[in-house]
Formats: C-alpha cells, sequence, structure tokens
C-alpha cells in the first residue's frame, strides 16, 4: 500500500495568536516519514484555496489528508466533499488536527513548549494517519418512510402532527379505544408485541384488537405517557393508611384532609434503594406542603427527605415553604424513618442535622409519589432500549438530544420518561417530530466504515462481547465466533476494548494504531 | 534543560471529554503543557494495554477522561472505562508501581473547570512520584 500523506497547515487559525512558528511546524512535518507535500496555506476554508489544495494533493498522487485547522468543528464540510469527491481520497484518511484547541489556546503563554507541544501533536498525528486504512461505508435503502408513534397522548400527537407536516406517513398505536382526530393512521386498541431490525428499517409486530400483524417503519416515537406507582415499600407495609402525593391533593381539594400534622416522606421505600422521588417530586411535594400549611397554618407540616432536589426556581419554593414554617428533617438511609411499633401514629426518624431520635406524631402520612407506567416494560423490552429505575424510559447522553434513546432511531418523548407539565410534554412531542423526520430525509441508512470486525481464528465465543455491547451488535454466529451486526455498530469500541481473546478490532482505533500515536506522541520534546 | 519535566498522557473520549478539552482551552486559563492527550473514540475502548504502553514510553501519569456516567455518549461506556482503569490499578500495585499514576474522570461536555483539575492533580502526583522506576519493587 503505498502512503503519502500531504499536510495542510492554516496559517491563519494556527498562527491566529502569533505563538506557533508555522513555517518551522511546516519543516517539521515534512520531515516526518510518509509525508509527500506540506502546504501552507492562508484561510483553508476558502473554495479558491480548497481548489488548488485538492489539485496538488492530485498532482503529487497523496493518498491521505491532515489538515490542521482553526478547530475541529469549524472546520468548512466542504473541504472533505472536495477532497473526497475531486480528489478521489478515502474520508477515512482525511484526518484533522485540533491545533487552536488543544495547544495554542491553553498554552499560549509559554510559546516555546507550545511550538514543541505542537510539533509532537503533528508526528503523532501523523504517524496516526500513516497507519489508518481506508475504509467503506455501506448503504441501505429504507424500505419505508413510516414513523410509528405509540401512544397517542399529548406528546405522541404532537410528534404526530409535525411529522405529518413533513410528508411522513405516521401510525399512531393506541391502547385504549379513544377516538381522536389523527394526522394518520389511528390504530386503537393494539399495543407493541416484537420489534425486529434497526433504525431506518424496523419491522413492528403489533396486536392490533384481536389479531396480530406486522408493520414496517422506519423511525418509531416512544409516546406512552406515564401513570403513579402504587409502590410498595417499607413504609407503606407498616402504615396502611399512607398515601401518595396525588392522593394528599385529592383530599385537600375535596376538603377530607384529616386535622393535625402532614409528613409528608421522599419515599415509599425508605430503606430500600429504588423508588426514589424525581427532581418534579420535589415542586409537588413542596406545592403541596404550602397548600396545607396555608390551608390551616396551626397545622404542622413536615418534609423528610435524604436529599432535596428542588432544581431551578423550585429553589425559591423552597426557600418560601421555609418561611412559611414547613419544617424539614434530613435523614440517612442507614437509619431510616420508621413507624412506631407502639404507637402507629408516630414516625420515628433520626434527623442528620441535629443528630437526634425525633418522634413525629402525625394524622396524615404522605409519600413522594413515583412514576410508573406498566406499559413502558414491555414496550422497552421489544424496542430494546433501557428503562430507568422508577420505570420510565432512559434517555439517551443530552449530547444526542433531550427526546433520544440510546438507540438510534428510537425516539422518547413526553411522560414515557416520567410525568410532566401537558405544555413540555407538547414541546417534546414536537421535538421527537423533527428529529424524526430529519432521520428518514435522507431515504437510506448509513452504517459500516469505523466499526468493529471480529478476528474469527482468534474468537472463544466467551460472550464478553454480546453483553457488552449496548447496542446489541455483537452475536454468536452460526460458525460458533461472534459477529458484528455492522448496522447496530455505533463504534464505541467498547468490545474491543473488552476482548479477553483480543479478537475484536475497531477500524482506526485498532490497538497498533493507537499504540504507534501514543509512542509518537511521547518521542517528541517535553 | 534544568529541570525535569513531568509526562502526563489523557485518553479523552472523542465525546464529551474532547469538548471538556475544548472548552477548558477557550476558558483563557492556561494549564500546563505537558499534557499529551490522545483521543479515543469512547472511554470503553481504552485497554490496559493502552495505559501501560503509555506508562512504557515514559509518561508519570496517566488519566482517562470520559462522560459522566449517567449522561455517556455511548450509554455504559464510561463506566466500562473505569473498570478498566481500576484493572490496571491492581496491576500496577502489583508489580510495584504506584496506582495512582493512573486515575479515570468523568466530565461532561460543559464542565470545563474540572480538565484544570484534572491536570492539575496528575501533575502533583507526577512531581511527587518521579519517573518511574525500572525494576520497581524488589523482583526476585
Amino acid at each position: 500500500m503505498k502512503r503519502k500523506i500531504q499536510v495542510v497547515i492554516c496559517r491563519v487559525c494556527s498562527q491566529g495568536v502569533p505563538v506557533l512558528d508555522v513555517d518551522k511546524l511546516a519543516k517539521t512535518a515534512a520531515e516526518a516519514p510518509y509525508v509527500g507535500s506540506v502546504v501552507t496555506v492562508d484561510y483553508a476554508c476558502q473554495s479558491k484555496t480548497i481548489s488548488s489544495i485538492v489539485e496538488d494533493a492530485k498532482t503529487k498522487e497523496a493518498d491521505r489528508v491532515l489538515v490542521v485547522p482553526c478547530s475541529k468543528k469549524d472546520v468548512s464540510p466542504s473541504l472533505f466533499q472536495a477532497y473526497v469527491r475531486r480528489g478521489k481520497i478515502n474520508e477515512f484518511l482525511i484526518e484533522t488536527v485540533d491545533l487552536t484547541n488543544e495547544v495554542i489556546l491553553p498554552h499560549r503563554e509559554d510559546p516555546t513548549r507550545a511550538q514543541e507541544k505542537a510539533e509532537a501533536r503533528l508526528a503523532a498525528a501523523i504517524a496516526r494517519l500513516a497507519a489508518l486504512e481506508p475504509l467503506e461505508k455501506h448503504e441501505e435503502p429504507m424500505r419505508t418512510k413510516n414513523l410509528v408513534v405509540i401512544g397517542a397522548g399529548v406528546a405522541g400527537l404532537e410528534a404526530a402532527q409535525v411529522a405529518a407536516g413533513h410528508g411522513l406517513h405516521t401510525i399512531l398505536i393506541e391502547k385504549t379505544d379513544r377516538t381522536l382526530k389523527a394526522p394518520g393512521v389511528l390504530l386503537s386498541k393494539s399495543r407493541l408485541l416484537r420489534a425486529k431490525g434497526h433504525g431506518g428499517n424496523f419491522e413492528l409486530v403489533i396486536e392490533a384488537g384481536e389479531k396480530e400483524e406486522t408493520l414496517e417503519c422506519a423511525v418509531i416515537v416512544v409516546a406512552s405517557g406515564g401513570d403513579w406507582s402504587q409502590g410498595k415499600g417499607s413504609l407503606t407495609r407498616s402504615c396502611k393508611e399512607a398515601m401518595p402525593l396525588f392522593r394528599l391533593k385529592d383530599s385537600i381539594d375535596s376538603g377530607t384532609l384529616p386535622s393535625g400534622p402532614v409528613v409528608i416522606v421522599d419515599t415509599p421505600d425508605p430503606k430500600g434503594s429504588t423508588m426514589k422521588a424525581q427532581d418534579f417530586a420535589w415542586d409537588d411535594a413542596l406545592d403541596l406542603a404550602m397548600i396545607a400549611k396555608r390551608a390551616s397554618p396551626e397545622t404542622d407540616v413536615t418534609l423528610i427527605f435524604q436529599e432535596m432536589r428542588a432544581s431551578g426556581l423550585s429553589e425559591l419554593t423552597y426557600k418560601e415553604a421555609a418561611q412559611l414554617g414547613i419544617r424539614f428533617i434530613r435523614y440517612d438511609n442507614k437509619s431510616p424513618p420508621t413507624i412506631d411499633e407502639k404507637d402507629s401514629k408516630r414516625l420515628i426518624v433520626k434527623d442528620l442535622a441535629q443528630d437526634e431520635v425525633v418522634s413525629l406524631r402525625f394524622s396524615t402520612l404522605s409519600y413522594a409519589s413515583i412514576p410508573a407506567n406498566p406499559d413502558n416494560i414491555g414496550i422497552a423490552d421489544a424496542l430494546r432500549i433501557p428503562i430507568s429505575l422508577d420505570g420510565g424510559i432512559r434517555r439517551g447522553s443530552m449530547q444526542r438530544g433531550p427526546v433520544t434513546t440510546p438507540r438510534p432511531g428510537v425516539f422518547v418523548c413526553g411522560s414515557a420518561m416520567f410525568p410532566k407539565p401537558e405544555a413540555v410534554a407538547r414541546a417534546e412531542g414536537k421535538a421527537a417530530g423533527i428529529l424524526a423526520t430529519q432521520f428518514v430525509a435522507s431515504g437510506t441508512v448509513e452504517y459500516g466504515g469505523a466499526v468493529a470486525e471480529v478476528t474469527p481464528e482468534k474468537c472463544s465465543a466467551c460472550l464478553t462481547c454480546v453483553r457488552t455491547c449496548p447496542y446489541e451488535a455483537p452475536f454468536i454466529g452460526a460458525a460458533g465466533k461472534a459477529e458484528v451486526r455492522t448496522q447496530l455498530c455505533q463504534g464505541c469500541g467498547m468490545c474491543a476494548g473488552i476482548c479477553p481473546s483480543k479478537a475484536i478490532d475497531i477500524h482506526n482505533y485498532t490497538d497498533e494504531q493507537l499504540s504507534i500515536e501514543t509512542e509518537a506522541y511521547l518521542r517528541g520534546g517535553f | 534543560m534544568s529541570e525535569r519535566r513531568p509526562k502526563i498522557v489523557g485518553f479523552c473520549c472523542e465525546k464529551h471529554g474532547m469538548d471538556c478539552v475544548t472548552l477548558a482551552a477557550r476558558s483563557e486559563r492556561q494549564y500546563d503543557s505537558s499534557v499529551r492527550l490522545i483521543q479515543v473514540p469512547c472511554t470503553g475502548r481504552v485497554d490496559g494495554i493502552h495505559i501501560l504502553e503509555a506508562l512504557e514510553n515514559g509518561a508519570d501519569s496517566v488519566f482517562v477522561l470520559g462522560c459522566l456516567e449517567k449522561n455517556c455518549y455511548y450509554d455504559t461506556g464510561s463506566i466500562e472505562g473505569r473498570k478498566r482503569v481500576e484493572y490496571v490499578k491492581g496491576m500496577l500495585a502489583e508489580t510495584g508501581i504506584e496506582p495512582e499514576r493512573v486515575e479515570m474522570f468523568n466530565a461532561s461536555s460543559s464542565m470545563a473547570w474540572k480538565f484544570h483539575d484534572i491536570v492539575s492533580s496528575m501533575k502533583d502526583v507526577a512531581e511527587r512520584l518521579g519517573p518511574i522506576r525500572p525494576g520497581g519493587g524488589d523482583s526476585e
């Protein structure tokens, strides 16, 4: 394999703050192995410059390119496109080095050492680039452009409305037989049973009325809504009259709240580790405590909690509640509050702040409601998406977006995650609808590239990769060796890191490539 | 070269880890230039061998920087990364090398201050322990 690297250094960006000696940098780069040509340009993002550097790469027969732009995220996509289309350079052989953010800005007060580090960084990048291999991406057409929305509630209808507005064929799956004006097809009295496939080409099996039907779709929005758990815990078992917050609200509203002290605990199960109150439950707890206190100011209202999470503007509510005279007691779950064995109307709790045991008389005992939707378990299981401890669909990393799940092509919105106000659910529905539209816009699923690959000879079929992968990409194939479903692989490399037989490698981040880079980077001056 | 400079290597995930580095760079604060960062797709990709090779190539301390555990881009990647780092620490302790030379950190892309803290703590370790003594403890 011939290896000829073209290094493009953008003068303006690398010198934005005059820290680095670009000419010296270019000279060091030119001396590195495999470097065919070094071009220093002003404004690598200008279209005129792009044509000339691509032309240079063509005449010098470079097959890989190292770009040193302003910052990785600012580099013009048209530069890469020009290299791929006109320069016929594999897209996986174009690397960028972010000297601005890695060297110039954080070390501009020490230009000598910054120069040393920049040269070492460049040498490491060149060594890494020389070790890379060209890769191919594959495309698979989406068989349909259907969007399936699970749940025709506030969020689900909003998502369907937005997606339908962009021309997606939407199918709503609703478990009740409510008649709704829905944008698209509404399958009432139906539920999701199983799902196959991957983002872009899902195949769902749904139960519609009495019969089972298969349904092909490109993208799924989960808007199954939420409910309150009827959770049983140590507290609810020992005190039968304990009620969740939403019941407390009902009895305050209807005026049937018995007179006497009110105690609100943060969870129905203070001994356990599950069923923890969510942030929003604190808003409710504080609001209700204040309503109860305002209704009869002589009543003692006490909030017992492990961790007060009144976030954002609720902090003000917390302060207001304290000013109103509501008492707060913090406990540790090693000594959780218990009902007095002699008097069932007394709660014993160890106050963490005062370090003393308090016995509280109450006539009403309430606990923060824990959200749950029993349907979520089935949906999460069918779609292979994670579920949180309190029964909501767990969303993926915030960097992927607030309405995404870790699984591409599956979005989640509304109270399916945890109960939330209508306006928020509607906004999330809108977001999910737009993201679903964006997902199917190209009409093809792209996969492959820098993904995992198994060397079958080394594989001992120990199932470690199968268990570790969050996307369920590896499986044990017919030959009794692990294989990777390329369509599902996201290229994180967790399987490659964990494989005890070292049978999996992730393209462009192989063990060898990483060692070459480390070695080259540490060889330079410090 | 009057004094010996510490060598610090950081394996950063390309999601929150690298974003944290970028934000730290833009925060107008300077950090020590003896830090060398190597990008990996996810901290779950980091294998013991990569950390050990960095130490072998002369690094005094190595850190691994990944997403927050509950907000990892690849869902469980930074949890896996931490397991790997703990494993390497155990291995180092066995060979007589101070395990605190290797550390795992989590940061989100908005926690710029965290990166400065990481660099200063790893620099402290590198300066306090000095270069790895060949042979380490008493073999044979």
